[in-house]
């Protein structure tokens, strides 16, 4: 068909991704002088359509619209400026604060005498986190942040579904706590927000990225809580922690690297399906367990873990889950428990979908009304 | 009396003989006008007019006149305003094979039109092989026809004869479309020039294409090119299933919104260099001829409130694609981003075919 004009197919061809890629987002150029044929962005939904539509079944092609589509955004409210003030002018955009919500709805039930409901201990949320949402179905953006009066930003943008893990955390007052992987920083953000921190470190391997962690801080975090011994920001290998600090910390956020499920459908740019990123992929399971195991031994016994990923994957959530535990049996003899977070899942079921069949740990999937997650969490003590 | 109904008839045949000057057809219509002459009253006599007792108005010139008398009391002209030309008109339509309630109506849509030009455009429409109701539809719907010059009306006529628009299939045109008749010659060649010469349909799919999806004509023609090549490029559609399909008929919005979406859910895949995909591919009656709750129950499999969200998703997509400010104004993301190191070097595999995925 030479004859057919391609005047304006050029044009109609670049709009052809197989995953959108909006224009918006940025692209860096770097020494290529023509895109790749064969685009990671492709082998990762390739990847993905081989082994998810197996895992979920008829849940799939919802969860892969989702994931093609733009994302929906929490506004995690700054405590450390003028929180009231900015919880306010939230409001009147309609969004709502949906930890409050669910924390009102607990309040409810427990009231009515439900004896169903546990103890506290198992299910309490770290508090002081306020995180606004537009209601299900509802696609209207944030505003971006802006510095309020008292010199930090008033809210942080980020995947609601990223709070979860560190809701489930269940901080308490004066707990030392240690974030394994924390950049880029949001949840390192929210751990401090939660004003229970007695210490908190938070480390990561790529100093590129704790770099943005230390610009997250500066522009949230006053300076007397950043420049005290309160905050330890390090750039070490995080598989070391259980020989450097072992047996010391309360809580443990261990957010490992995966494989960003969501963002490597859009991001080309060193994306980890790329196939000179190949070898890499495959060990990241084996990663994942290691500084799994790590933030255990790092834990006090009595202590709490969460471990959490942005993948869908089995591969990357249960099983390293199950693996770390028996690790810690077999060669430390360490005994993790598994705590069943059911009844943190209902507090949140409206304004997330869960997927209802994990072997453990939860996962938020992404569906057009509510286009958070993927979040996988799981939360463990450490007995011994 | 009876003398000047007699003299009528063969005036309006002789009328109609005269402005049709091929010969051929003419035979044709005006054989089958011969015939609706004689079987008039099968176009539908309704039961006000008792007067009518046989079924041969030309043989009856009594009762015929009776029912042109009723027929323009119907309309209300007082007595003395009857015209010889209304009542000549009123016969010409009868001739022409219209019901009492065709002629009731078409009266009432003539306005200011005289009574020849009111005759000749509608016997124009007859003589393209329409049946008497659709005129009555269509004029009733666009009465602006009835000002056309008649000369004009002749011209677009021939003209649509040629493009194979006749009968039944510009019935559905005129239904669609009444523009085809005032719009400058020149743009409906443009569109015709466009599918034949920049989308290569051949001559008959583009008969086919104008009778089934008339609302091309009036597509700005950048437009219709695009639609063309979304279907042709993007959804891997071929000519023949485009004309079958009427693709051209739904708007782009509507066809990118399902199309899209049903590309995302991974249930259809643009076919590649060989025409191949790994899944079967809804057919396109299912994917644009359905409404929109089939479209969701039986192709798309999901519910009405995900779609709800993904076309109001989509239409911001391309809002946002369209309009040169391309800012991105959240905030940092807490997501997991990629390494900014510089020192990576560039992927340098350019195969295409890695059938050793292997899963993670």
């Amino acid at each position: 068909m030479a004859a057919l004009t391609l005047r304006g197919v050029r044009e109609l061809l670049k709009r052809v991704n197989f995953a959108t890629v909006p224009r918006r987002h940025r692209y860096k150029k770097k020494w290529a002088a023509t895109e790749p044929k064969f685009p990671a962005v492709r082998l990762a939904l390739q990847n993905f359509d081989m082994t998810y539509s197996v895992q979920f079944g008829d849940l799939w092609p919802s969860i892969r619209v989702s994931l093609l589509s733009e994302q929906k955004y929490g506004a995690l409210v700054n405590n450390f400026a003028a929180w009231d003030h900015v919880s306010a002018k939230l409001e009147q955009l309609s969004a709502k604060d949906f930890v409050n919500e669910a924390i009102s709805h607990w309040e409810l039930q427990s009231e009515g005498g439900q004896s169903a409901a546990p103890s506290p201990a198992s299910w309490a949320c770290s508090p002081n986190l306020r995180c606004f949402t537009f209601d299900r179905g509802d696609i209207s953006r944030f505003p971006p942040a802006r510095p309020g009066s008292l010199g930090v930003m008033d809210y942080y943008l980020m995947d609601a579904a990223s709070l979860l893990p560190v809701l489930a955390l269940g901080l308490q007052p004066g707990d030392i706590v240690l974030d394994l992987c924390a950049a880029p920083g949001g949840k390192t953000l929210a751990l401090l927000q939660t004003g229970c921190c007695r210490n908190l470190a938070a480390n990561d391997l790529s100093t590129s990225r704790i770099a943005r962690l230390q610009k997250i801080l500066h522009s949230y975090v006053p300076e007397e809580i950043r420049d005290g011994n309160q905050v330890r920001v390090t750039s070490w290998d995080g598989r070391k922690w259980g020989e450097l600090e072992g047996d010391t910390y309360d809580r443990v956020l261990v957010d490992v690297p995966c494989t960003t499920d969501r963002h490597s459908l859009h991001e080309e740019e060193n994306n980890i399906f790329k196939r000179s990123r190949k070898k890499e992929r495959q060990i990241l399971p084996v990663l994942q367990v290691q500084l799994l195991a790590a933030g255990l031994l790092a834990t006090k016994p009595g202590g709490h873990v969460v471990y959490s990923t942005c993948s869908l994957s089995h591969l990357q959530n249960e099983y390293v889950v199950q693996g770390a535990i028996e690790l810690l049996a077999n060669q430390y003899s360490i005994q993790v428990q598994v705590e069943d977070l059911t009844h943190f899942r209902r507090l949140f079921m409206d304004t997330f979908c869960f997927f209802s069949s994990c072997q453990v740990g939860e996962l938020v999937i992404p569906n057009l009304m509510a286009n958070f997650g993927p979040m996988y969490f799981c939360k463990m003590r450490r007995l011994t | 009396m009876v003398l000047d109904v007699h003299r009528l008839v063969p005036l309006t045949w002789a009328c109609m003989a005269r402005q049709t000057p091929h010969l051929g057809e003419k035979r044709r219509t005006t054989a089958s006008l011969l015939r609706k002459l004689t079987t008039a009253s099968n176009g539908g006599v309704t039961e006000e007019l008792s007067c009518v007792r046989s079924n041969n108005y030309v043989q009856e010139p009594e009762c015929r006149r009776n029912l042109v008398q009723c027929l323009l009391e119907k309309q209300g002209t007082p007595v003395e305003q009857r015209s010889l030309e209304l009542e000549r008109v009123i016969t010409s339509l009868l001739d022409m094979g219209f019901s009492n309630a065709h002629i009731n109506e078409l009266l009432s849509v003539r306005r200011g039109a005289s009574p020849q030009q009111f005759l000749d455009i509608i016997s124009e429409f007859i003589l393209l092989g329409l049946n008497p109701e659709p005129v009555c539809v269509v004029l009733k719907k666009s009465p602006q026809l009835l000002k056309l010059p008649i000369m004009q009306m002749r011209k677009r006529s021939s003209y649509l004869r040629k493009l194979g628009l006749e009968e039944g299939k510009l019935k559905r045109v005129l239904y669609c479309c009444p523009e085809i008749f005032t719009m400058r010659q020149q743009d409906i060649n443009d569109t015709v020039r466009l599918l034949k010469e920049k989308c290569l349909f051949t001559v008959q799919q583009v008969t086919k294409i104008l009778h089934s999806c008339p609302s091309v004509l009036r597509e700005d023609l950048g437009q219709l090119e695009y639609k063309f090549q979304y279907a042709y490029f993007r959804m891997g559609i071929k000519h023949p299933d485009i004309v079958k399909s009427e693709y051209l008929q739904y708007s782009l919005t509507k066809i990118k919104q399902r199309h899209i979406y049903l590309e995302r859910l991974g249930r259809y895949q643009t076919p590649d260099k060989k025409g191949q995909t790994q899944i079967p591919n809804p057919l396109l009656k299912d994917i644009l001829r359905v409404s929109e709750a089939e479209f969701l129950a039986r192709t798309a499999c999901t519910s009405v409130e995900e779609f709800e969200v993904f076309k109001k998703l989509l239409a911001r997509e391309e809002e946002e694609s369209e309009s040169s400010t391309s800012d991105d104004k959240r905030a940092s993301l807490d997501e997991d981003d990629d390494d900014e190191d510089d020192d990576e070097a560039e992927d340098n595999d350019e195969d295409e075919d890695d059938d050793e995925e292997e899963q993670l």
